[in-house]
């Protein structure tokens, strides 16, 4: 009786994806149709409202690239880091005690996030922008200098002498002084530059970078997190067993072993980062040109999603125009990008089945 | 029953017989005990490994041998809910007072797991683990280590032409031995083996049992098997530990010939285990 | 490497992770305490009688006869400021025809800035719109329209390098030497007085109606279309979706057809939700017409679209949990598959099941990008059930977005979009807890 109806039920749910491509494709190849492909992925123009009406969409995907971007150096070292903590590092209580941390941050809607980001960050940023960048450099590239200056200073002397070097190797004391001011006036001298920042609107790349990074670390967290599990006790044991410290196990042995796991979770959290909506179309200010120089986040962008979100309003009214058919061709880029960025996930994670599996 | 006595006989007398040595303590354990919370696996052991010989523990399964061997190089540290008592004295020192270094340890008193676990790197990245951590980066030098632990550990002849190809690729006998290489890299001078050949094929089994034979003497070798030929087959000295209690411990070929205690006796002749 | 290097490699180590974890928890304090501190300002806050004058008008509550005599009583403290400004007026006349108009601007002005604080005098033409025929309602902006009232802000360009800067001057010093001088100390020590504000309760936020575009009252048109929506897309996701969880655990274990299935569902999942948006407007509005235009009907066949996947892996992973030999005991029984899937395996995996589809209705209520094009409004009354099927409505996410965005006086109903914002955080981490716990208790059940 049943199987064929269930059957049927299913072959439903799964092609709704199909429907999906179908229709979004319907409308997304008239407008190519009637303007072409080079304007639309080369020209940074964008009037569509304008006679004659421009669709260079350049600069729109130019922001979207750069808000990936940012979130993606917000939420990757800090997601692969935070993974790590929780697998590795702390207790079992204390990792049951994180878990609703984030799944709290999972859970709010995006639309509470674009408020936050509009409300709170962004006249935060334009009146303290400077500050607030100053202090973070410090808060961030004091401990990873120390870090850094430690490790290359015992690499130095160790190459200098050849074997293990001793304590008071004045190789090594000598690289550590140089490196450790070096990195001090950097430091010093980079966020004094931030601080005398004046950021004109606070709506801009940098508000909707922190903010979808914070978004997209749950996803990275949890998938790196159970990518790092799956390597299992015994692979940890035997470096363990031959006087590895914990910090030597994890990064010589459990990520290279969980590389593959980690880079499926990076590319799903940046894939929820990219196809975000309501953030962007609140807080990155909607502005449709590629900011100079390129990196310069302090300037308002927009997205993809902001531009599908906003114009549509105006653009339902003159069904059958370009203008209403370049959303969907938007739309169609979108959906391409999510579904080459799906199946990278899923062959990063069969790798890495496949590779604790042997061979 | 005396079908199985006479094996472990058997196995006994086939041994090539060794040069007899002096009994040198290498590792003493006095009145240690290990706790997984509450309960105690091991009771208030006292125990002299010899230096320079094979010392196997047997035991029924759950007796705790696996918990005192991973007590030596304090891998039980890695169990949140393990604690333990008494005394574990190695080189002077009591291997559990609160300033010992573990690291340094663990380079002293190196450990081969039950299923073989090589990391999914090279061969070569395999065996110069060790070796990289404690700082060497030589290219020469490792080269050169990772090559004296393979031929050590009988496996040179079959990896030398595939020291660059995925550890990961070899058979589970090569690849304990090489799991026992990388244990040698780093030169330590006890080497603990928790039932290194129950996951081996017997040809496997056979020739990692005349590996143990070819590094007795430049290593102290404790082993755990709940194998009784084996055993019987490459120990000097035998510990047989009972419900985490030291019932009787000797050389070999007494006790597994003429046990003292009639635990020991009845576990050797299957009554139990 | 020295082993006092590596061990302070190891400690750092450690360190960069306590940190990161330390960051996430303080990124979701800081995001929520605002929304949490201020949100509850649009419940709890003082309020004036003009507040509750307008409550008893456009709402029909309150004691009426109290309510009359405060403001008889508020009435009587703002004499004083009418009758200063009304002999100023006569002053005005009498004086030399030069100097009038240095105070024409000042004086318009600043009866602007009173009837935004006070409303409009008794004996005034009432004006149009309900948010300017009554003073300020709540405490918190009265003594922000307060400041406006004795301030008067204006840019100081002097300064050629630097942005325009903020400069407030008192507006006493716009009339000194006048009648009209007193009138600010008195107004600011008998503010309270005018405006009599008192510490209230305002639960019925959640059930009062907007008037006004949100200027008085509260948001339950858009909680009831929030509420519309999410259950909506349960009805129709679930039973889709449980059919084919049930199909793909059972029946199609592991032939090349499952694994296809699969990969379209994990598709679907990857789809960004404006995509949805599009689709549900080109879909089921332009194509198969299920509504004319935007419809809760429309926006919850899309909502069901976006949590379909996760309705499907949460039950797909309730049932695989469950232990076979329940299945097996069944089968041996002699049961049809069939039955030993509704009568066995489902009831063991509801937990699961459960939990999977109340955490889909967190996610539908949240969702805004896929109900802009088929399903919200901004203004509109509350639906009844069976205009649902062809009618629009607010709903909580999308207003948090036109309220704070499109609105002409956002500035002034910031209470209004907290309030918004906490009422949907707290219904998505309400379903979110309570998922939680059912699942726990009910597992606690069965296990016996």
């Amino acid at each position: 009786m049943g199987q064929s109806f269930l059957l049927a039920v299913t072959v439903c749910s799964s092609f709704a994806v199909l429907f999906i491509f179908y229709f979004i494709l319907k409308d997304a190849i008239p407008f190519f149709k009637l303007r072409g492909f080079t304007e639309f992925f080369t020209s940074a123009n964008w009037f569509p409202s304008r006679e004659p009406a421009e669709f260079g969409a350049l600069a729109i995907f130019a922001g979207s690239a750069l808000v990936t971007l940012g979130a993606a150096v917000f939420a990757v070292p800090m997601g692969v880091a935070a993974a790590v903590c929780l697998s590795d590092v702390l207790p079992f209580n204390l990792r049951q005690a994180i878990k609703p941390v984030i799944e709290t941050l999972a859970a709010i809607p995006s639309v509470a996030y674009g408020f936050f980001a509009l409300v709170v960050l962004a006249p935060l940023l334009q009146e303290h922008g400077g500050h607030l960048l100053s202090v973070a450099v410090w808060l961030m590239g004091a401990p990873m200098g120390a870090l850094v200056v430690i490790i290359l200073a015992d690499v130095a002397a160790g190459r200098v002498s050849g074997a293990v070097p001793k304590a008071y190797s004045p190789v090594r004391w000598g690289t550590m002084a140089v490196l450790s001011v070096g990195s001090f006036v950097c430091l010093w001298w980079l966020s004094a530059k931030l601080g005398r920042l004046e950021i004109a609107s606070g709506a801009n790349a940098l508000n909707v970078s922190i903010i979808l990074g914070i978004m997209a670390l749950p996803t990275v967290v949890s998938v790196s997190e159970d990518a790092l599990q799956a390597v299992g006790r015994e692979l940890r044991e035997a470096s363990y067993a031959l006087g590895a410290t914990r910090a030597e196990t994890v990064v010589r042995v459990v990520i290279p072993a969980a590389s593959s796991g980690i880079l499926a979770a990076v590319i799903l959290g940046v894939m929820r980062a990219m196809g975000e909506t309501m953030v962007v179309w609140m807080a990155s200010g909607n502005t449709a040109k590629i900011p100079s120089p390129w990196y310069n986040y302090m300037e308002p962008v927009r997205t993809l999603t902001a531009t599908i979100a906003g114009d549509m309003g105006e653009a339902d009214h003159v069904t059958g125009s370009a203008r209403y058919h370049v959303l969907f061709a938007m739309a169609a880029c979108l959906l391409a990008i999510c579904f080459v960025a799906n199946l990278a996930s899923e062959w990063a994670m069969r790798r890495t089945r496949r590779k604790l599996a042997g061979g | 029953m005396g079908s199985l006595m006479t094996m472990v006989q058997g196995a006994v007398q086939k041994r090539p017989q060794a040069p007899v040595q002096e009994f040198r303590p290498h590792l003493s354990a006095r009145d240690f005990s290990v706790f997984y919370g509450a309960s105690e696996a091991v009771k208030k052991v006292t125990l002299d490994i010899p230096a320079g010989q094979i010392t196997a523990i047997i035991g029924p399964s759950g007796c705790g041998k696996s918990t005192f061997l991973r007590a030596i190089n304090r891998m039980n540290d890695l169990i949140p809910s393990c604690a333990a008592s008494g005394k574990l004295i190695f080189d002077g020192h009591n291997v559990y007072s609160p300033n010992v270094d573990v690291i340094a340890l663990r380079q002293r008193v190196g450990m081969v797991f039950q299923k073989p676990n090589p990391f999914p790197k090279t061969v070569f990245d395999n065996v110069a683990y060790g070796p990289r951590l404690q700082g060497i980066r030589n290219r020469a030098k490792l080269a050169e280590i990772v090559e004296r632990s393979l031929v050590r550990s009988a496996l040179w002849e079959e990896v030398k032409d595939r020291l660059r190809q995925n550890a990961l690729g070899l058979s589970g006998g090569q690849q304990q031995r090489l799991c026992i290489a990388r244990a040698l890299a780093v030169n330590p001078e006890i080497l603990l083996m928790d039932e290194p050949t129950s996951a081996l094929d017997p040809r496997s089994t056979a020739r990692i049992e005349d590996l143990m034979g070819e590094l007795r003497g430049a290593y102290t070798i404790v082993i755990v098997t709940h194998n009784m030929q084996q055993a019987a087959r490459v120990s000097d000295y035998t510990a047989f530990l009972y419900e985490g209690i030291l019932v009787e411990f000797g050389p070999a070929q007494r006790l597994f010939t003429k046990p003292d205690d009639k635990r020991t006796e009845d576990y050797i002749t299957g009554r139990f285990g | 490497m020295r082993l006092t290097s590596r061990k302070i490699l190891d400690r750092s180590f450690s360190g960069l992770g306590f940190f990161s974890i330390t960051l996430m928890a303080a990124s979701l304090v800081i995001i929520l305490a605002p929304i949490f501190v201020r949100g509850l300002q649009a419940f709890v806050f003082r309020a004036t009688v003009e507040h509750r004058r307008m409550t008893l008008d456009l709402f029909e509550r309150g004691d009426r006869a109290k309510i009359h005599s405060e403001a008889a009583l508020a009435r009587q403290a703002r004499q004083p400021v009418y009758e200063m400004l009304d002999s100023f007026k006569k002053d005005l006349r009498t004086k030399p025809a030069s100097e009038r108009p240095k105070y024409k601007e000042p004086l318009q002005q600043l009866e602007d800035a009173l009837r935004d604080l006070l409303g409009p005098r008794p004996g005034e033409k009432q004006p149009v719109l309900p948010r300017q025929q009554y003073g300020q309602t709540r405490w918190d902006r009265a003594q922000i329209k307060l400041q406006d009232v004795l301030y008067r802000q204006s840019y100081d360009y002097s300064d050629p390098t630097q942005m325009g800067r903020k400069v407030r001057t008192p507006r006493a010093q716009d009339f000194k030497g006048t009648s009209l001088e007193p009138l600010f100390p008195y107004i600011e020590k008998h503010a309270e007085d005018m405006l009599r504000p008192r510490l209230t309760l305002y639960w019925r936020f959640l059930t009062d109606v907007s008037k006004d575009s949100h200027f008085f009252g509260g948001i339950w048109p858009e909680l009831l279309g929030t509420i519309y929506l999410a259950l909506g897309a349960m009805l129709f996701a679930v039973p889709l979706g449980l059919v084919s969880a049930i199909y793909m655990t059972e029946y199609a274990r592991q032939s090349r057809l499952n694994s296809l299935l699969r990969a379209l569902i994990g598709a679907l999942a990857g789809v960004p939700s404006i995509v949805f948006g599009l689709f549900g407007l080109a879909f089921f509005i332009n194509t198969i017409h299920v509504s004319n235009s935007k419809s809760v009907l429309a926006g919850a066949l899309t909502l069901a679209l976006v949590i379909l996947p996760t309705v499907i892996r949460a039950s797909e992973e309730a049932i695989r949990s469950v232990p076979h030999t329940y299945k097996e005991a069944a089968l041996s029984l002699g049961a049809s598959k069939w039955r030993t899937v509704i009568t066995v395996l489902l009831p063991a995996a509801l937990p699961g099941i459960l939990t999977g589809i109340v955490i889909s209705m967190g996610r539908a209520a949240g969702e805004t990008a896929p109900i802009i094009f088929t399903a919200a409004v901004s203004v509109g009354e509350p639906l009844k059930l069976w205009q649902t099927l062809s009618q629009p409505t607010p709903a909580l996410s999308w207003n948090v977005y036109n309220l704070s965005t499109e609105h002409q006086k956002l500035d002034e109903l910031r209470h209004v979009q907290y309030g918004m914002v906490l009422t949907l955080v707290l219904v998505v981490l309400f379903l979110n807890f309570a998922a939680v716990v059912m699942r726990a208790r009910m597992s606690k059940k069965l296990k016996g």
